[in-house]
């Protein structure tokens, strides 16, 4: 049962042993656009060469902008005219009307570029400005060379439950070929260090299908994943993205571009090795000891609703989407203004929320309920049936196995005849 | 008051494409002051959207530019512009039948090519004055004494006396006026008898309705003339009866020589086509004009609406496009693999792709068009008759090909063919008309460079690619022109093709026997290329008669999931879904294979060799 915990209780609130938080219950993403460098192949909003004084307005500007937030309520990021606020199951909500939140989720960019007690100020900030679940699920994204002991136990003091680590790789050449400057080894110090600091689970990113790498490179990334006895990995396939280093060197020739059957055996492989170590596949790129599944990330692929905060952050509340202004300096000046860094916001049609929910959803092993996502294509249902890429047991569409790798495909097709024309 | 008949000059520009028709039209409508320097913009006279964008005349337009020439007379000049393509020759035969006299332009650094032949022997057949000229002679490139004397070669006379120009910087241009007037005969016309006026062009608008260009070669046709097209048999008093110059101007009377328009509620140019003759309902001439002729599509093609519901309003656009333009043909027909549509008849492959430009620009249809074919006659076998059947039918649609024993024998249209081309590339022309199942019909030089070479070639063939392949080989040299030459015996068969093991009827074509192998071969490693791989393996086969001769499976997709994390930016992802939605509208699915729109005129680029 979530309990409602305020200011007070969240200073002192120790690591609570994680069950997951009430399912549907919403999320806040909170972005910290630093990094020291800008990897190749990234196009996440990112600032880099920020110096102490553009990060300490950034510390400043999120509680401030996270305040005007929660006291305007849910009905300002609501629709017009939606039907009042979600109410959490157990009808909690707090005075401006938020319900309780299961999550939070600080990424980047590189969060841990703040200074710690900086760090640990902005998750406090949340869970004093809104209503947050006792067990809630608080993830903070992290580069592995970023990491030290006594910061971490700093963020654990402030309520931090997640560590999420960028490895990228274990190959030394893949990390090259990446831009990545961290170094193999970091990633383990990193998982020992959050272990020892009492984080409560620690998940690594991985990317796979770099061009070099080979079959083999990705077998030995799996493994010492594995080995590190992490709770959560992500796999992502390396996306050659337009206007990055990395998509220059693919068109300069360079660089092979992306081949999407090799892309597909890594995924195969990914599966079959943390499978067997006990991470079962949840989502198309995300597996987790059972239990470890992350809350946050689970809200996205439901449909469910969060909060955003921060530069070029996106947010979404009950069939409304927003995003803030991407450049950090917009940003800030917006915050500062005591404006809203709002860029732009759209209510989506009904239709488009059924499309997004059969996208998002057709991710996730459980599938997505047909209530959802009717109507859909009825005659493509039999094909995809009988081609082993889709099960269809009446309350649920759920892709195979097979089917996962190709949802985006399958997810257009099953959109209904006449709006796929 | 019609203008005297002894001072007016009635002239055509012919050219091969590109030599300088358009810009020396626009250099006479400034020399003779109808357009000022200001008010001039490029190619005045074509007026088509496709027209401008192309560079290329598609309808004819005539220009009436009253000329003080040297001798202190004015006279009345009508200039003709007419199309340039073979595809439209019916259309330039008209149009020189309304001119005695003809400016041949001829690029003098590219020389005489292929259609400047073509449209001579036109105009000669039409009795026309040829007024021989070269123009871009302030090109560095420019040859005019090498030009001239092939001129010369083909005309006969002097290459000294042939006028050169610039039609660009307008030099010479005052020449070219004076030699019309000197040298162009006068019309010459009984203004007494009952009125009969050339249909050189017709052109439909929405609000007045159908423009019809005549030239009056006897009688007058006045304002409140009640006027009957003696082929279609339409009658209808006349709105506005007018002359272009360069603007449309009403006139009160049109007689013998004269060039003009007249409007009469005509609803479609179907009422009032190109060659047919015009007369007075009440006092109608005897006689027609000689030499009217149907329209005859050439080359036919299937359309189909990539989403069926919208057939009712492709039919719409078929008919309105038909209002426009008369000489393209449909009739509704059902395929397996594409549903309902229609098969169209063009005139050729230039008039089959300015039909879907228009269909494209102007209504906006997500269409599939299958390759171009031709038609046809097939002579069953008597044996296997039913009751009632005709011997002979004719094909136009190659999914509709009888079986094979039920086949006599086949014969299929050919063309007189010309290539003009400089002489070190008269091996590879040769081989490639071979290759096209040629026959060479006659080869003169023209001068030591030029050869002109003739050839029977079964139209089927020209339209596969045959036009850039020719160009490839010759470096760009070489230049082509033909005529329908009847129709000649030749072994076809058709092949067909299979996705999945189902006959997609929309790919079937006929190609000669001996070259069914390497066709079907060529086509299913097409296929291939341009099927995107799907969720599903893809097999391709094509098969003659029953029988597969070749198979290639387009694999099945094994990822496209982005697999990337994405935060909570679900717009972007969703926009890109929407975008490959609207990929979606460019490809048909037949059965469960999703195919574009590209691969089904892909028999374009493997048919021939
Ligand atoms: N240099 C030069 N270019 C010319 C001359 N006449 C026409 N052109 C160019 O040749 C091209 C084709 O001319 P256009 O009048 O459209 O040819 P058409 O296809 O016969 O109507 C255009 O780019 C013209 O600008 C000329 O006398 N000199
Ligand atoms: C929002 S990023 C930030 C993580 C952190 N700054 C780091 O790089 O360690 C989260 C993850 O997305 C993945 N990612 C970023 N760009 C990607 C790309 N172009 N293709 C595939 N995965 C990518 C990386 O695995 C990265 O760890
Ligand atoms: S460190 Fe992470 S967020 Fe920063 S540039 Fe690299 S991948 Fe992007
Ligand atoms: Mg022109």
């Amino acid at each position: 049962m979530a309990v409602v915990t305020h200011a007070a209780d969240a200073v002192v609130a120790a690591p609570t042993p994680v069950s997951l938080p009430t399912p549907g219950a919403p999320g806040v993403y909170v972005h910290v656009p630093f990094c020291a460098h800008r990897c190749d192949y990234c196009d996440f909003a990112v600032t880099t060469g920020a110096d102490a004084l553009a990060r300490r307005r950034s510390v400043a500007a999120l509680p401030r902008e996270l305040a005007t937030v929660a006291a305007a309520g849910p009905a300002a990021v609501a629709p017009r005219g939606a039907a009042g606020v979600l109410a959490a199951p157990d009808g909690a909500a707090d005075i401006a009307g938020w319900p309780v939140f299961g999550s939070v989720f600080v990424g980047g960019g590189t969060p841990t570029l703040l200074d710690a007690d900086d760090l640990a100020g902005v998750v406090r900030a949340v869970a004093t400005a809104l209503p947050l679940a006792g067990d809630a699920e608080i993830t903070v994204e992290a580069n592995p060379e970023t990491v030290i002991a006594e910061s971490l136990a700093t963020l654990v003091a402030a309520g931090v439950t997640r560590l999420s680590l960028g490895a990228q790789s274990f190959s030394p050449s893949v990390l090259a070929t990446l831009g990545r400057r961290h170094d193999v080894s970091s990633v383990a110090s990193a998982v020992t260090a959050a272990r020892a600091a009492g984080v409560a689970q620690v998940s690594v990113d991985l990317i796979y299908g770099t061009p070099g790498e080979r079959d083999a490179d990705w077998h030995a990334s799996l493994r010492q994943a594995v080995g590190l006895g992490v709770d959560h990995v992500s796999c992502y396939a390396l996306t050659v993205e337009a206007n990055t280093p990395f998509a220059a060197r693919v068109r300069r020739g360079e660089v092979p571009d992306i081949d999407e059957d090799v892309q597909a055996r890594r995924m195969a492989t990914a599966d079959a090795v943390l499978a067997a170590a006990g991470l079962r596949r949840y989502e198309v790129s995300n597996w987790a000891r059972p239990g470890a599944e992350s809350a946050h990330n689970r809200t996205y692929w439901r449909g469910g609703d969060w909060l955003a905060l921060g530069a070029s952050s996106h947010g979404h509340w009950q069939g409304r989407r927003w995003w803030n202004v991407r450049p950090t300096g917009r940003y800030l000046a917006a915050v500062e203004a005591g404006g809203a860094p709002v860029a732009g916001a759209e209510v989506l049609t009904a239709e488009q929320r059924r499309t997004e929910r059969l996208l998002t959803g057709l991710r996730t092993v459980d599938g997505v309920p047909r209530a959802a996502v009717t109507p859909v294509d009825e005659a493509q249902i039999g094909a995809l049936v009988r081609a082993g890429l889709l099960v269809d047991d009446a309350a649920r569409l759920r892709l195979t196995p097979a089917g996962l790798p190709l949802a985006d495909g399958i997810a257009l097709r099953l959109l209904p005849a006449r709006e796929r024309c | 008051m019609t203008y005297p008949i002894e001072r007016i000059r009635n002239f055509a520009i012919i050219a091969h494409v590109d030599h300088g028709k358009s810009t020396l039209a626009d250099r006479m409508l400034q020399a003779t002051k109808l357009v000022d320097a200001r008010d001039m913009r490029e190619q005045y006279l074509d007026r088509m959207d496709i027209e401008r964008e192309r560079g290329i005349t598609i309808k004819a337009q005539a220009v009436r530019m009253p000329y003080e020439a040297s001798d202190g007379s004015e006279y009345l000049l009508n200039l003709i512009d007419t199309p340039g393509h073979v595809d439209f020759s019916y259309e330039v035969s008209r149009a020189m039948n309304a001119c005695e006299g003809a400016i041949l332009l001829v690029d003098a650094a590219q020389g005489v090519q292929a259609q400047t032949v073509a449209n001579l022997y036109v105009a000669i057949e039409a009795g026309l004055e040829v007024v021989p000229v070269l123009n871009k002679i302030d090109l560095p490139a420019a040859r005019p004494e090498e030009v001239a004397e092939e001129v010369a070669a083909l005309l006969g006379g002097d290459p000294a006396d042939i006028l050169a120009v610039s039609a660009k910087t307008g030099q010479g241009v005052p020449e070219v006026l004076e030699r019309i007037v000197a040298h162009v005969p006068a019309p010459r016309g009984d203004v007494d008898g009952p009125p009969r006026g050339l249909v050189f062009d017709s052109v439909f608008d929405p609000y007045r309705g159908v423009i019809t260009f005549v030239r009056i070669i006897d009688g007058i046709l006045r304002p409140d003339t009640h006027i009957r097209l003696m082929a279609t048999g339409f009658h209808n008093g006349i709105d506005e009866l007018g002359v272009i110059s360069p603007e449309p101007r009403p006139v009160d009377a049109l007689g013998p020589g004269e060039v003009g328009y007249f409007t009469a509620a005509i609803k479609a140019v179907e009422l009032a086509k190109v060659g047919d003759t015009v007369t007075d309902h009440v006092r109608p001439a005897p006689q027609p004009l000689p030499g009217y002729r149907e329209p005859t599509p050439m080359v036919f093609s299937g359309l189909y609406p990539v989403d069926s519901a919208d057939f009712p309003d492709l039919r719409d656009a078929l008919e309105k496009l038909r209002l426009n333009d008369a000489s393209f043909t449909f009739e509704p027909e059902t395929s397996v693999a594409l549903g309902f549509g229609f098969r169209c008849g063009f005139l050729g492959l230039l008039h089959m792709e300015i039909i879907s430009e228009r269909l494209d620009r102007e209504f906006d249809i997500p269409l599939v068009t299958t390759a171009p074919n031709v038609a046809y006659e097939v002579h069953l076998d008597e044996r296997t008759l039913k009751p009632n059947e005709p011997r002979v039918v004719t094909v136009s649609n190659p999914a509709e090909l009888p079986a094979p024993n039920r086949i006599d024998h086949l014969l299929e249209p050919v063309v007189d063919a010309m290539v003009l081309c400089p002489s070190e590339y008269v091996g590879a022309v040769m081989q490639l008309c071979e290759r096209r199942r040629g026959e060479l019909a006659k080869m003169d030089y023209l001068s030591e460079q030029r050869v002109e070479l003739r050839y029977t070639l079964p139209l089927g063939e020209i339209i596969f690619d045959f036009f850039d392949r020719l160009k490839s080989s010759t470096r760009g040299y070489a230049s082509l022109d033909y005529e329908p030459a009847g129709m000649r015996r030749s072994k076809l068969v058709k092949v067909d093709i299979l996705l999945n093991g189902e006959p997609v009827d929309a790919f079937s074509a006929i190609v000669h026997a001996d070259k069914s192998y390497e066709y079907g071969k060529a086509m299913v490693s097409k296929l291939r290329e341009l099927i995107p791989r799907q969720l599903f393996d893809v097999p391709i086969q094509a098969a003659i008669g029953g029988k597969i001769i070749s198979r290639e499976t387009v694999k099945a997709r094994r990822k496209d999931v982005l697999a990337k994390c994405y935060g909570g930016d679900i717009t972007r992802k969703r926009k890109l879904l929407e975008r490959q939605k609207e990929g979606k509208k460019r490809m048909k699915s037949v059965g469960a294979v999703e195919i574009p729109q590209e691969a089904f005129v892909a028999a374009l680029s493997v048919g021939g060799d």
